[in-house]
């Protein structure tokens, strides 16, 4: 069966990261994702072959100039076509430009608009852009992931977590709005940004009456865990992640580490005890667990069903992106990129029993299919040529500029 | 409002979600869907959800009512199995297998009810050799290398607080229980969707693992971490401060001008020695340490200058861009009274949502639902009896 946005057209305004990573979710679903992209590049080709990438697989491509007359006509007869737009430009920039929720509304009057921020559009900073560590640094994971409170220097985590809780969330609001839609014939205009997505990861934290912040779990100064029980060690060979955070769990890791007299040491009676002298039996633990190789432990202690993992070094994602299984299961995309080669990123994000997504198509090329989308909307083969003499579009050539 | 002036519905009136799930990732990724207008009914076995014990529970599974039922006692089960044809959703995240022993695996549930969206949250893809390892959050850190993903001031793995696997999931499980409703108005039919925990992970990957025949291209990997790391800076009252370079609204001053330093620029930074820079860089920190945290991002965004004030979570209430979107609300809690808490986070202007009600307590409306689906008082008094509900 069809994957499960068949017949939906997004018409994608966005560049870099927090906006494209949406449209590039919504291609995977199996929308046609049109990138309208300005003739002069989206500003991640350049540096930023990789992250590039890992936002815009599965979409067609148009390189267009919105500063152009011509180039904002036919951006406005491409959305009349389109069911979505969505973008991450700065708060008014789309209304100057001619592409804001009315502009479009008006050649398509059920239009779901989605623009991504990095503050949200109302409040002092609306017309602020941004990038992603200002939400970490906001929303506490810098101060806890430091941790702060034992001393440290915050610390930012490589991984762009804001990033994706603009991009990701600002599907979900399209989606429900596109429901919505199918019902009543209702368009809208929806946002999220990084600011408010990276507050999910940090909903747990709430405020009683009197001031109380909600008991939180914290981590240790070595950032290795969050108790005794539930943190990482090192062995003989490499890092084990133990996870012995059950009651039953106790004497059995007792008993694998040859530690029985533990079983019965007042310190460590309940899990409250523990939890009070995490610092000592941690150190415990810590020497204990030097005593063999991390394969050793992991089988001993599963023999007794304790939860333990290697923390496995993928070696920049190679032992997952090259795992036979992972590829069988769809969750390693593979695709051919016409400069790159064969790519391998993240595969299926949700597994689908009925209407799977794909993600053969590779990233586009800037203007791979300008001629091919303007043929669709009606322009014969001399009309874009003299679009391009005029620089109101382009497609590649020999003298093409960018690396991906 | 709509043109004839009647304020629209909430965008998912009507559509009913049975939440069997426990911990994080099912309760949260449904919690943006009932705050959008889902009547979420969060089924849980007598006695409450052994989740409850986490104070994010309270936050989790708010905004929706609950029913207290024991899914392993043949009564409960069929009583379940009723609530399903009711409903267009159901949401797990057992460990494999354990909705099968108890007779209610996604393909009986939809041979019965052939519109039913069943979604899984495992914490490991089904049919994966990993099915069997437990679905701690921190294992699958471990076994999916994010643990040597985020750099840190030394060398090793880094235990992240942030549980951005479940994270992941929990904002994957809107997008696939929506993309199967629509696909259900195409087909008239409902299926099975998984979100496991890895693809939670996965879905962060985007920016780093990219592998091509031309090399693997990804965001720089340092230690001590890279570019945005060196845009932490302490202040003079010991708090911390971001100041990435990038970013803002169209800035009057400068950095350097906003701390009372000399102007340099990217290019004349990297044309220095490496020790005129340690100097520079030197200079910058102290002038950071002369101000007070507060002032400086006031000044910082007076200037149109990006900062951020680095806070521990319940700090975040006070940031002027929640407050301004009503993003900061007030829950009053059974348990523990009038509360603060984070609103909701995706924004439908045609069809605002909203936060729907506290956490209920445990079977708060065990009887209101059952006897919607026509049990009398005997039956109810029976069933609560035996322990069923």
């Amino acid at each position: 069966m069809p994957p499960p946005l068949e017949g939906i057209r997004v018409v994608d305004f966005g560049q870099y990261l927090a906006g494209p990573f949406g449209p590039m979710l919504l291609a995977d679903l199996g929308a046609d994702v049109v990138k309208v992209e300005p003739t002069r590049g989206d500003g991640m080709r350049g540096g930023f072959i990789g992250p590039f990438m890992g936002c815009q697989r599965g979409k067609r491509d148009i390189a267009l100039d919105l500063k152009h007359p011509e180039g904002l006509r036919v951006a406005l007869e491409l959305v009349a076509t389109a069911d979505i737009v969505h973008h991450n430009m700065t708060l008014g920039t789309a209304d100057r430009l001619g592409i804001g929720y009315e502009g479009c509304k008006a050649v398509r009057p059920d239009i779901l608009y989605c623009n991504t921020y990095m503050y949200g559009p109302v409040g002092p900073l609306a017309s602020f852009g941004g990038v992603d560590p200002l939400a970490q640094a906001a929303a506490g994971l810098e101060w806890e992931q430091g941790p702060v409170a034992e001393g440290n220097p915050p610390l930012w985590y490589r991984y762009g977590h804001g990033d994706v809780a603009a991009a990701i969330p600002s599907v979900s609001a399209l989606l429900i709005a596109l429901y919505h839609r199918n019902r009543t014939g209702e368009g809208q205009l929806v946002w999220a940004s990084l600011l408010h997505g990276a507050m999910l990861y940090t909903a747990d934290s709430w405020i009683a009456a009197d001031g109380t912040p909600s008991p939180r779990p914290t981590l240790d100064r070595e950032q290795l865990g969050l108790d005794a029980l539930y943190r990482l060690y090192e062995t003989q060979d490499g890092w084990l992640q133990l996870a012995a955070v059950r009651d039953d769990h106790w004497p059995a890791l007792c008993r694998v580490l040859h530690r029985e007299d533990l079983v019965d040491d007042a310190r460590f009676a309940t899990g409250a005890d523990r939890r009070q002298h995490r610092a000592e039996l941690t150190a415990l633990l810590a020497d204990a667990f030097m005593g063999d190789l991390a394969t050793n432990w992991r089988r001993a202690l599963r023999s007794v069903g304790v939860p333990a993992e290697i923390s496995v070094d993928t070696w920049d994602g190679e032992t997952v992106l090259f795992d036979d299984e992972l590829v069988r299961l769809g969750l390693v995309a593979r695709y051919d990129h016409p400069l790159l080669g064969r790519v391998r990123q993240f595969g299926n994000l949700i597994t689908f029993s009925d209407t799977p997504g794909s993600q053969e198509r590779a990233t586009p090329l800037c203007g791979q299919h300008t001629q091919e989308i303007l043929h669709e909307l009606g322009y014969d083969a001399a009309a874009i040529e003299a679009f391009r003499d005029d620089g109101v579009v382009t497609w590649p050539g020999d003298d093409y500029a960018f690396g991906v | 409002m709509r043109e004839d002036g009647a304020v629209a519905g909430p965008a998912l009136d009507g559509v009913r979600i049975l939440d069997v799930s426990g911990g994080l990732a099912g309760p949260l990724g449904v919690l943006q869907l009932a705050e959008h207008g889902a009547d979420v009914i969060k089924i849980e076995p007598p006695g409450g959800s052994r989740a409850r014990h986490s104070p994010g529970s309270r936050v989790y599974n708010r905004s929706r009512r609950s029913v207290t039922l024991d899914l392993s006692h043949a009564d409960g089960a069929r009583l379940f199995r009723e609530l399903c044809g009711t409903a267009d959703v159901v949401v797990e995240a057992f460990a494999p297998g354990t909705m099968a022993r108890w007779g209610l695996d996604d393909e009986s549930l939809r041979e019965e009810f052939p519109r039913l969206v069943y979604c899984a949250v495992p914490a490991w893809p089904s049919g994966s050799r990993f099915e069997g390892i437990p679905g701690y959050e921190a294992l699958v850190h471990a076994r999916s290398g994010q643990q040597w993903e985020t750099t840190s001031f030394r060398n090793g793995p880094v235990f992240l607080h942030n549980p951005v696997a479940s994270m992941g999931a929990a904002m994957l499980v809107p997008i696939a229980i929506m993309s199967a409703l629509v696909a259900r108005d195409r087909t008239g039919r409902g299926q099975r969707v998984e979100v496991s925990l890895l693809q939670g992970v996965l879905s962060l990957t985007t920016q780093n693992w990219n592998w091509t025949d031309r090399g693997q291209f990804q965001l720089p990997k340092t230690h001590p971490p890279g570019v945005h790391q060196g845009s932490i800076h302490e202040c003079a009252d010991g708090e911390w401060i971001h100041v990435p370079a990038s970013g803002g609204t169209a800035p009057s001053r400068s950095v350097a001008s906003v701390l009372g330093l000399e102007e340099v620029s990217f290019d004349q930074l990297f044309a220095m020695s490496p020790a005129d820079r340690d100097d520079y860089v030197a200079r910058q920190r102290e002038a950071f340490k002369r101000h007070e945290c507060a002032d400086l991002v006031e000044r910082f965004r007076a200037a149109g200058l990006n900062a951020e004030a680095i806070v521990p979570p319940h700090e975040r209430f006070d940031h002027p861009q929640l407050r301004a979107s009503g993003s900061v609300v007030e829950v009053v809690d059974p348990e523990v009274g009038p509360t603060t808490q984070i609103g909701v986070t995706i924004f439908l202007e045609g069809t605002p949502g909203e936060v729907r009600g506290p956490q209920p307590m445990p079977g708060a409306h065990t009887d209101e639902v059952l006897r919607s689906l026509g049990h009398d008082g005997a039956e109810l008094a029976d069933l609560r009896a035996r322990g069923v509900v």
